[in-house]
């Protein structure tokens, strides 16, 4: 096995490792780098906005993650976020998915560590789909479109959410 | 003490199944009654988790140790945090394991949660060790993909810049709506930007039911988070869920307008 071997083996075990999807979106940069460089800076910067919004939730999401691997069971998540926990699962989604800030990829490690230890596909789509409420842009929101429309919008932003709730359930009703 | 073995088979005469996650049975045997019970194994033919599945189901089987051939570095992690002793490397049918147990030729019989408690307090170092060890383990797996991510989103608002949604509607309501929730989809981010977006949309006479269509896929649909949410919850459910939400956004829209319509006199 010579030296350019060993570098293409070497190369293919860290692509896999850091994943295609990143090196893809790279490769755009480096594109849009010699087509752009102007658009590729802001592009640039953007993301660094966008990190820095969602640097606090993924805090959040490291500080539930490390609490739930240190207290709480898989039987224990399965229990509250299972099948067997019906309503009062879709409930609790409803109520985080509502509550939880920032950008919803940062909730993905999260979302992933439950579905692992037993929590089904519906809460988590509810908890998903809850985070169109935006609690703290409400008021934005008010002075835009109004009350009226606001209030109308979130009611059925949560109703869509039970409707989704009970679609994933029924699709993935035999896993 | 109750007592975990995979097996092949449902019976104590089976062979002790080669991976503890893959098993089609575990076989609970209680110690001091001498009684079994064989739980089918849910994760038996999962393409992926399967030592998780097992792992639950000997949490819900509330065992206090596991008897197995080879069993996943992870659900080995898991089950010690749970107090469970493990013992692996072991062949033989399920009844010759459970009497060498019993006799203590694998490991102390006597070794259940009770003697493990004093690793198991709110500031034991081992334990938050532990856990801290597995949560930067399934944190970091996500990091590359997040990474992308979040580069993916600043690609698109630099070469594609929201002055561009005007020009996609054009007049007609349904097919606007439609729009609204394509653009919706396609955009990630602060969704105050689509409050701004769907405001000046309307000053330039879109209708209300294109920019709802817009704001509600905006935060429900994201084609571009869609590579790592399928990462973190599989390839189904994140095409099913967006796709389910893609086609939510259409009579949610209506619905609000209409309802607003019909409550306060507002023409849409």
């Amino acid at each position: 096995m010579n030296a350019n071997h060993v570098a293409n083996h070497k190369g293919r075990r860290l692509l896999k490792r850091v994943g295609f999807f990143p090196a893809f979106v790279l490769a755009l940069y480096g594109i849009g780098g010699i087509v752009s460089p102007d658009k590729t800076v802001v592009a640039l910067r953007t993301s660094a906005n966008v990190l820095r919004t969602m640097s606090l939730p993924l805090v959040l999401v490291f500080a539930v993650m490390l609490l739930l691997n240190r207290f709480v069971r898989p039987a224990r998540i399965t229990g509250l976020l299972g099948r067997s926990a019906g309503w009062k699962a879709i409930l609790m989604a409803t109520g985080a998915g509502i509550l939880s800030v920032g950008p919803v990829f940062a909730w993905y490690p999260l979302m992933r560590k439950l579905k692992q230890e037993g929590a089904d596909q519906a809460p988590i789509a509810v908890f998903l789909y809850n985070r169109a409420v935006k609690l703290p842009i409400l008021p934005v929101m008010v002075k835009y479109f109004g009350w009226a429309y606001v209030g109308i919008l979130t009611l059925l932003t949560v109703l869509g959410s039970l409707v989704l709730g009970c679609a994933m359930r029924l699709v993935f009703r035999n896993r | 003490m109750k007592i975990a073995v995979p097996a092949q088979a449902p019976n104590l005469e089976s062979a002790v199944s080669r991976r503890f996650g893959t098993a089609p049975y575990l076989i609970v045997a209680d110690t001091a009654t001498g009684a079994f019970e064989a739980v089918p194994n849910p994760g038996a033919s999962a393409a992926r988790g399967a030592g998780m599945q097992a792992l639950v189901l000997a949490l819900n089987e509330d065992v206090q140790a596991v008897l197995t051939r080879h069993c996943s570095p992870t659900v080995v992690e898991h089950l010690k945090a749970h107090d469970i002793q493990i013992v692996s490397g072991l062949t033989g049918t399920v009844g010759e394991l459970l009497a060498r147990y019993k006799r203590g030729e694998l490991g102390p019989a006597n070794v259940g949660r009770a003697g493990a408690q004093e690793t198991m307090g709110l500031f034991a170092k081992t334990a938050w060790q532990a856990a801290m060890r597995q949560s930067c383990k399934e944190f970091g797996s996500m990091l590359p993909i997040l990474a992308g991510v979040v580069l993916l989103v600043g690609l698109l608002r630099g070469f594609v810049p929201a002055a561009m949604l005007g020009r996609i509607f054009s007049g007609r309501v349904w097919r606007d709506t439609l729009c609204g929730a394509c653009a919706g989809s396609l955009f990630a981010g602060n969704p105050v930007n689509s409050y701004v977006i769907g405001a000046e949309l309307l000053k330039q006479g879109v209708s209300l039911f294109a920019v709802t269509a817009l704001i509600l896929a905006w935060v429900t649909v994201g084609l571009v988070q869609l590579p790592a949410e399928m990462a973190a919850l599989g390839r189904k459910f994140a095409v099913l869920r967006n796709a389910a939400c893609f086609v939510l956004a259409l009579p949610l829209a209506v619905g609000t307008v209409l309802l607003l319509h019909w409550l306060s006199g507002f023409a849409p």
